[in-house]
């Protein structure tokens, strides 16, 4: 069981998350992020779960729906939404907008725009910490649309063949873009596909923050204990579309309020909370108000950053340029 | 009340043009209905509402551009008034 303070934990960085996804929504819809924003409501205890079994010394790398996983990985909200902004105060300085969110000081590798290509660069990392003999392991995020990409198969394999410290962790929300991933999937079970290339891989609920956590901190004993790469199948669900401003049909009302209803994580953890004594609604109230409070100033603060100056946009464009600032 | 925009759907937030209104001042609006249509340089676009109310003004006319994230009108719940 969950000690109580990490219980309170997880509820207000799911609170955060959500706000700061609801917020973002908007000002989407209003213009002021440009390229877009894939919002990850519906889906923190997976990034919740996984990021507080891990340690500083792990190496992790996200996906194009990187909200969750950033905020979980304990980066600041400011920088954040700077960078959805493209604010020069931005993580990555305003040149990446929403799907590079990044933070090399937490060994987080941050967010791309390629299907499946966290797991490939998470089997890079796993290489490296293998290489250089450390005690850590590497997490790749993929969605469940990476389920058929050449790329995640080929980088698994490679883990595998290698035993790497590798943690592979579907974010699995049911649907690439508009398609429901049974349709398009062969054989249909992500942990069937997986253990057929010699790794262990288990489905767990995705809604359910301490299973989440448990089966993270379980998985990384077994990498550290040399038995290879694993992987998790966090089935969850998005509130919203693919990307803020879809216009989706392909789900029915049933389905998505069935799962806001019953299954919302944030709610199903309250819930247990208060069945179990752990918090007070005070206590709830406050998280809530916290959580407003730092997102507003995430917002004052993106508003207020000056954009890039025109004057740097070669700058970090090549290896000498950045050779160049050291 | 719930101000009614147009919202920023593709890369780059430029002008739409606001082809016809579907609802006027003072009619009553359901969740997620239709209210306005607008064209983008790809499609056509119906603009709706979130909540219950009743239409206040139309802020734009039919057969012109409005700005990406503007409000063009908004929805008056229970005992709200427009400026």
């Amino acid at each position: 069981m969950t000690e109580p303070g990490q219980a309170k934990d997880f509820l207000s960085q799911m609170i955060l998350i959500r706000e700061f996804e609801t917020i973002a929504e908007g000002l989407t819809l209003r213009g002021k992020v440009p390229g877009g924003m894939h919002n990850s409501s519906g889906q923190e205890a997976v990034a919740v779960g996984v990021m507080a079994a891990l340690k500083d010394e792990d190496a992790i790398a996200s996906t194009h729906r990187s909200h969750h996983h950033s905020i979980a990985r304990g980066m600041s909200t400011q920088s954040m939404m700077a960078e959805l902004f493209t604010k020069s105060t931005g993580c990555s300085r305003g040149r990446g907008g929403s799907m590079h969110l990044v933070d090399l000081s937490r060994n987080y590798f941050g967010g791309n725009g390629i299907v499946g290509a966290g797991v490939s660069i998470a089997m890079g990392l796993a290489l490296g910490i293998h290489i250089l003999k450390k005690n850590s392991i590497a997490v790749g995020f993929m969605g469940d649309g990476a389920i058929n990409t050449g790329r995640t198969w080929e980088s698994i394999n490679m883990a595998v063949i290698w035993n790497l410290p590798l943690l592979i962790v579907i974010d699995n929300n049911q649907y690439a873009v508009e398609t429901f991933m049974d349709r398009v999937t062969g054989g249909k079970d992500f942990v069937a596909r997986a253990k057929s290339f010699g790794m262990s891989a288990e489905v767990i609920d995705g809604q359910n923050v301490e299973e989440v956590y448990e089966a993270t901190a379980r998985a990384r004993e077994r990498i550290l204990a040399g038995e290879g790469p694993q992987l998790i199948n966090a089935v969850t669900y998005r509130y919203f579309g693919h990307n803020v401003g879809e216009v989706g049909k392909y789900r029915t009302q049933e389905e998505i309020s069935d799962w806001k209803s019953n299954k919302d994580p944030i709610d199903n953890w309250i819930s247990n909370l208060l069945a179990k004594k752990m918090i007070t609604e005070d206590e709830i109230s406050e998280i809530r108000e916290n959580a407003k409070l730092e997102i507003g100033k995430a917002v004052e603060f993106a508003e207020a950053s000056p954009f890039p100056d025109t004057n740097t946009v070669a700058d970090d464009v090549d290896s000498g340029s950045l050779l160049r600032q050291l | 009340m719930e101000e009614i925009f147009v919202p920023a759907l593709g890369v780059s937030a430029e002008n739409v043009y606001l082809q016809k209104w579907l609802k006027a001042p003072g009619d009553a609006v359901q969740p997620g209905e239709a209210i306005a249509i607008v064209e983008t340089d790809k499609a056509e676009l119906e603009i709706t509402s979130n909540t219950a109310g009743i239409m206040g003004k139309h802020l734009f006319n039919e057969d012109t551009d409005v700005a990406v994230g503007i409000t063009i009108c908004v929805l008056l719940h229970e005992g709200e008034t427009e400026n």
